[in-house]
């Protein structure tokens, strides 16, 4: 009885003195790049409603959310993923006149699907939006900065992207197929690019550092969750794992009241280490 | 980059079908031996359980795997799986005990993909997780029926156990993490090709000796 105790839940641990004084230090040198890069924090509830996401977290992704019925009789979830989160805070209040907004958070989300071997259920994240900008250049600038915070911290990343509005050229078996089986090449893809977003991912190669980024046409993911354009992971020198990751979600503050445009990213500071 | 050969049942034919298609894969006297990393060149090769090939695969742990269908399926497996394999072929099937009686619960080895067929069917069964030997459980009436792979038929037809329905149709596959795939592009797609042409090598010399 006493080792069940001394042990925690999967996937959640303490951050004891040394620790928690690196993560402090990691913690400021993003938030002065940040700043100085004319982000702003916005600071969000760790609990939220579940019914105001209904329609843009799929089934999969609410489920991985602690999700329980508060006093009210309502269903209240614990705050899993950031990006809804800031669209649902800023989205009523939201100026047109003062866009684009430059916002930035930090916190940890919690996520229940921990079984998953060196999957931690409680992550600090950082993450900034761009808001309210659909224009390539903002697509670039996003992805720069991400690249540039992954720089300071000694890392020289390696980026993979693609369109995630590709998806919507294939069939659903297609799609299926390519997100899980490979079966459509990238030159495959490439033949069935509508003129437009052909012409987009040229311009947004020619505005990245090709030693940097790759574009992968057929790395689409069979879930694009609320992703409507470039995708993005970001990845360091040996890592199978990304450590950070974004892309443009240009529907999300809709759903909240306001049209806006929005692209961002969100680095998982554990994955730093 | 890290390739994860099951131990077992698809052991021989997948260490084959790697050097066939030119891996300098570890020698069987090595493989003997209690070791479970050999390096050869730029590569490691591991031995994990069959079940566990999809784990290393999905979290990283290993770039390149070959795993069944029904062990992807149990893990719920997000890996790529760009090569179906042409050996160790079988069925996961729906079995009944001796004398058919009606569905109330399934042993399996299964759970995850027993639940889920249950569930497509509108069958409302209890599903049980067993380590091995699934069948016993049908021949001693711990259950209803058990959902197992079935290669040859022999055991069901040695205990007289009735096989009702395919579940799966299951098939080994190469295996990548999407990981892999995105930071080793050029290697991993490498690694595709040659196994894809030793594959096709292996039936065009079939078809010769057929014809």
């Amino acid at each position: 009885m006493v080792e069940k105790k001394l042990r925690y839940p999967t996937g959640v641990r303490p951050l004891l003195v040394e620790e928690t004084a690196r993560r402090k230090r990691i913690e400021s040198r993003f938030v002065n790049i940040l700043e100085d890069a004319g982000f702003a924090e916005v600071v969000l509830p760790i609990i939220d409603y579940v019914d105001p996401y209904a329609s843009i977290l799929s089934r999969d992704n609410s489920r991985s959310s602690y999700r329980f019925v508060d006093r009210e009789g309502d269903l209240v979830a614990i705050r899993s993923d950031f990006t809804p989160m800031v669209a649902r805070a800023l989205a009523p209040a939201l100026d047109v006149s003062q866009l684009p907004l430059r916002i930035f958070y930090r916190g940890d989300v919690i996520r229940c699907d921990a079984s998953r071997l060196g999957v931690n259920r409680e992550l600090f994240q950082i993450g900034a939006e761009l808001v309210g900008d659909a224009s390539l250049d903002a697509d670039v600038e996003v992805m720069n900065l991400a690249v540039k915070i992954a720089r300071e911290f000694g890392i020289q990343a390696r980026v993979v992207y693609n369109d995630t509005s590709i998806a919507a050229l294939l069939t659903d078996d297609e799609r299926r197929a390519v997100a899980t089986r490979r079966a459509l090449t990238p030159s495959d893809i490439a033949r069935r690019l509508t003129p437009e977003i052909a012409a987009r991912l040229e311009s947004v190669a020619a505005a990245l550092d090709p030693s940097t980024f790759a574009l992968h046409l057929d790395d689409l993911d069979e879930d694009t969750g609320y992703y409507t354009g470039i995708r993005f992971r970001l990845f360091g020198p040996d890592s199978r794992k990304a450590i950070a990751q974004g892309g443009r979600y240009d529907d999300v503050y809709q759903r909240f009241g306001t049209p806006a445009a929005a692209a961002g990213f969100t680095f998982t500071i554990d994955d730093l280490d | 980059m890290r390739i994860a050969i099951p131990k077992g049942r698809l052991q021989d034919r997948t260490l084959e079908l790697f050097t066939a298609a030119g891996y300098d894969t570890p020698p069987e006297g090595d493989l003997r031996t209690r070791r479970l990393v050999f390096q050869r060149g730029d590569i490691e090769w591991i031995f994990v359980k069959d079940c566990d090939v999809p784990v290393y695969v999905e979290h990283g742990a290993a770039d390149v795997g070959v795993a069944g269908l029904d062990q992807i399926l149990e893990h719920n497996c997000g890996a790529y799986q760009p090569v179906e394999l042409d050996f160790g072929r079988c069925r996961l099937m729906l079995i009944a005990a001796p004398g058919a009686p009606p569905l109330t619960n399934v042993a399996t080895k299964y759970p995850r993909i027993a639940r889920q067929w249950l569930e497509q069917r509108g069958v409302r069964a209890e599903v049980i997780p067993l380590g091995g030997s699934v069948e016993l459980s049908a021949v001693l009436n711990l259950t209803s029926h058990v959902i197992d792979l079935v290669e040859t038929g022999e055991t069901v037809r040695v205990h007289k156990l009735e096989l009702q329905d395919v579940v799966a149709e299951i098939s080994p596959r190469l295996i990548i993490g999407k990981n892999a795939f995105r930071t080793e592009t050029t290697r991993v797609r490498e690694l595709i090709a040659r196994i894809e042409n030793a594959l096709e090598a292996k039936n065009a010399t079939a078809v010769s000796r057929i014809a």
